[in-house]
């Protein structure tokens, strides 16, 4: 084991969570920039319960998916009882490049995102896999401008009927209705809904729906698509938390979204259906017209980067990112002074 | 997860030679027979299907558990880590895996006792259960690191449902199928042939057992390489035909003392 720790080489400190520290390292084997998420001990009751079931979920679900649209577990290695998980190095997130006012999203690069994260999604959903903590801090992008999908701390294979979900997932804002409504069985949706989120963001450049409560959040989802009545959504006031919400008319998304193409309203209208069954899957999603229409998404190479990543690894390169930095898919993300 | 079995690390990774079985196991056995390390086997196995039902786990976990501790021991020798303690870790870890639960460790520990104590007595006699959660937590990650991280195993169980249901649904077929399973955990089938191999032997397997003569078309129609069935149904059937002869009540402690054993053994 010994021989594994020596093998990263660490060169920064680049962010800490309520579980993983996270340190950008060498590989001295392969010479490949890497980031090593070590999980903490935690209190002496965790510590009882053997290796992390957060970073036991990653290893399991990332050891049996490739794609390249989501994050790669290369290497796991341990000291003592402490678990580090070595991840493929990702530059930049979502998140950062929606926040940074100095880069321009053009209608064909917000394009290359969906599609990057659409097949990332499509790929685990074909594998029975929920990610259930979609949102811009989690779409990880690298200096090649490949996005890639990354913390799979709460990701869960679904499918089973008789398995009861919890429905205290997904960071609030991208959130779906039914998992605020306390829907314990609910499928890809929750993922699609998220997506129609982190899209309408990017057009926006600031967060689509940013409720402040669980009921906040469906106040302002039900603002811009309308209270739904047991018409559009049969079996909602069944569900467990259900609430009577008063009647907001729906609005319509192109006046929201009043720059946007219509095969995008389209597209967003798709992921965003309040009525979970009507949502689209990835590969529906995928068929629409948004994409086989011009633009065409932008090449990687040619998608943008925040000023402090420099496309050619410099000397003593100042990329100081944290990855993954919430394995508890709670916090937001913060960014890290050097 | 039921994802796709043939990218699986299952697949891809686990499925064994059996000549390189043989040869990574050479070192044990030089030291027992071929005979006496499939006994070996089989109590370990019985310790963690026990220890399962004890601790109400389902059949999934428990054999998932068990599928570690073969896959431990395909790479590694007995001496290597005691079995023993294997045996929890890996119901430990694959509870954990299989997310059907929490067992705490102290609850593991306290069932290990009671299980050694009442239903394996005749092995240990008036020995306790030797380990404690330091023991199971140290144990764990070396498990981990020895699997490759390769947790997701494919369990016959499923097809097993599928097959039954496809030939007409049979209450008693089923039972005695899912029964040869369970029973197959004890071998190295679970190291040598994908699940639904497995599945479709022990289905063809309870159809003798029962002269259910009937199904015959049914497996002339699968496309499937029946050599590789009956190498199952035989690795099976020589398993039932040992146990014939054989008194585990009287022959396991010895075989115990013969075992190859880690060095310094833990304190007792």
């Amino acid at each position: 084991m010994d021989e594994r720790t020596l093998r990263y080489e660490k060169i920064d400190f680049l962010g800490e969570g309520q579980f993983a520290t996270v340190y950008k390292a060498r590989d001295v084997k392969t010479d490949n920039i890497v980031a090593v998420k070590k999980i903490k001990i935690g209190s002496r009751l965790e510590a009882q319960d053997g290796i992390n079931r957060t970073a036991l979920r990653e290893i399991k679900l990332l050891q049996e998916l490739q794609h390249v649209n989501l994050i790669g577990l290369l290497d796991v290695f341990g000291q003592k009882s402490n678990v580090s998980l070595v991840f493929d190095f990702m530059d930049t997130d979502l998140e950062i490049i929606v926040k940074d006012n100095n880069i321009v999203l053009t209608p064909a690069n917000v394009k290359a995102y969906m599609i990057m994260t659409l097949r990332g999604l499509e790929y685990l959903h074909q594998n029975w896999i929920l990610h259930r903590d979609l949102k811009p801090n989690n779409l990880l992008i690298n200096r090649e401008g490949i996005l890639k999908i990354g913390d799979f701390g709460l990701a869960k294979a679904f499918g089973s009927p008789t398995r009861i979900n919890t429905h205290q997932v997904v960071t609030r804002w991208y959130r779906s209705p039914e998992l605020l409504f306390g829907a314990r069985q609910y499928g890809t949706g929750v993922d699609m809904w998220a997506i129609g989120c982190i899209l309408a963001e990017l057009l926006l450049r600031v967060p689509f729906l940013p409720g402040e409560s669980d009921l906040d959040q469906l106040t302002h989802i039900f603002q811009v698509f309308g209270t739904p009545t047991e018409e559009i959504w049969p079996g909602m006031k069944s569900l467990t938390d259900y609430v009577q919400f008063k009647q907001f008319p729906p609005q319509q998304l192109r006046h929201i979204f009043s720059a946007a193409s219509d095969d995008l309203i389209q597209l967003l209208e798709s992921l965003l259906a309040i009525y979970p069954p009507r949502r689209c899957d990835c590969t529906q999603a995928l068929q629409m017209t948004y994409f086989s229409n011009k633009p065409a998404p932008t090449v990687g190479s040619k998608l943008p980067m925040p000023s402090n990543i420099t496309r050619i690894e410099a000397e003593k390169p100042s990329l100081k990112r944290k990855l993954l930095e919430n394995i508890d898919g709670a916090s937001l993300a913060k960014r890290l002074q050097f | 997860m039921a994802g796709n079995f043939w990218q699986s690390s299952h697949h891809q990774q686990w499925m064994l030679d059996k000549t390189d079985l043989i040869r990574d196991r050479q070192h044990d056995l030089n030291i027992l027979s071929d005979d006496e390390y499939q006994k070996i086997f089989n109590f370990f196995s019985s310790i963690i299907q026990v220890l399962g039902e004890q601790l109400k786990l389902r059949q999934q976990v428990i054999a998932t558990a068990i599928v570690y501790f073969k896959r431990f021991y395909a790479r590694n020798s007995l001496k290597c880590i005691d079995p023993l303690l294997l045996a929890p870790t890996c119901v430990f870890l694959a509870s954990k895996v299989e997310e059907f639960g929490v067992i705490s460790n102290s609850r593991l520990i306290s069932t290990c006792q009671t299980v050694i104590k009442n239903k394996f007595g005749y092995a240990y006699g008036q020995q306790e259960f030797p380990y404690r959660t330091n023991h199971i937590l140290e144990c764990e990650f070396y498990l981990l690191e020895n699997l490759d991280c390769c947790l997701i195993v494919y369990q016959p169980y499923r097809p097993l449902a599928g097959y039954v249901n496809d030939i007409g649904h049979d209450e008693q077929l089923m039972t005695y199928a899912w029964r040869i399973v369970n029973d197959s955990l004890r071998t190295d089938v679970s190291l040598l042939y994908p699940p639904y191999q497995i599945a479709i032997g022990a289905l063809n397997l309870a159809c003798v057992m029962l002269g259910k003569e009937n199904h015959k078309s049914w497996f002339a129609e699968l496309n499937v390489d029946l050599d590789k069935i009956q190498e199952i149904v035989r690795t099976i059937t020589n398993m039932y035909e040992m146990w014939k002869n054989y008194d585990e009540k009287k022959e396991i402690q010895g075989l115990l003392a013969k075992m190859p054993k880690p060095k310094p053994a833990p304190q007792r």
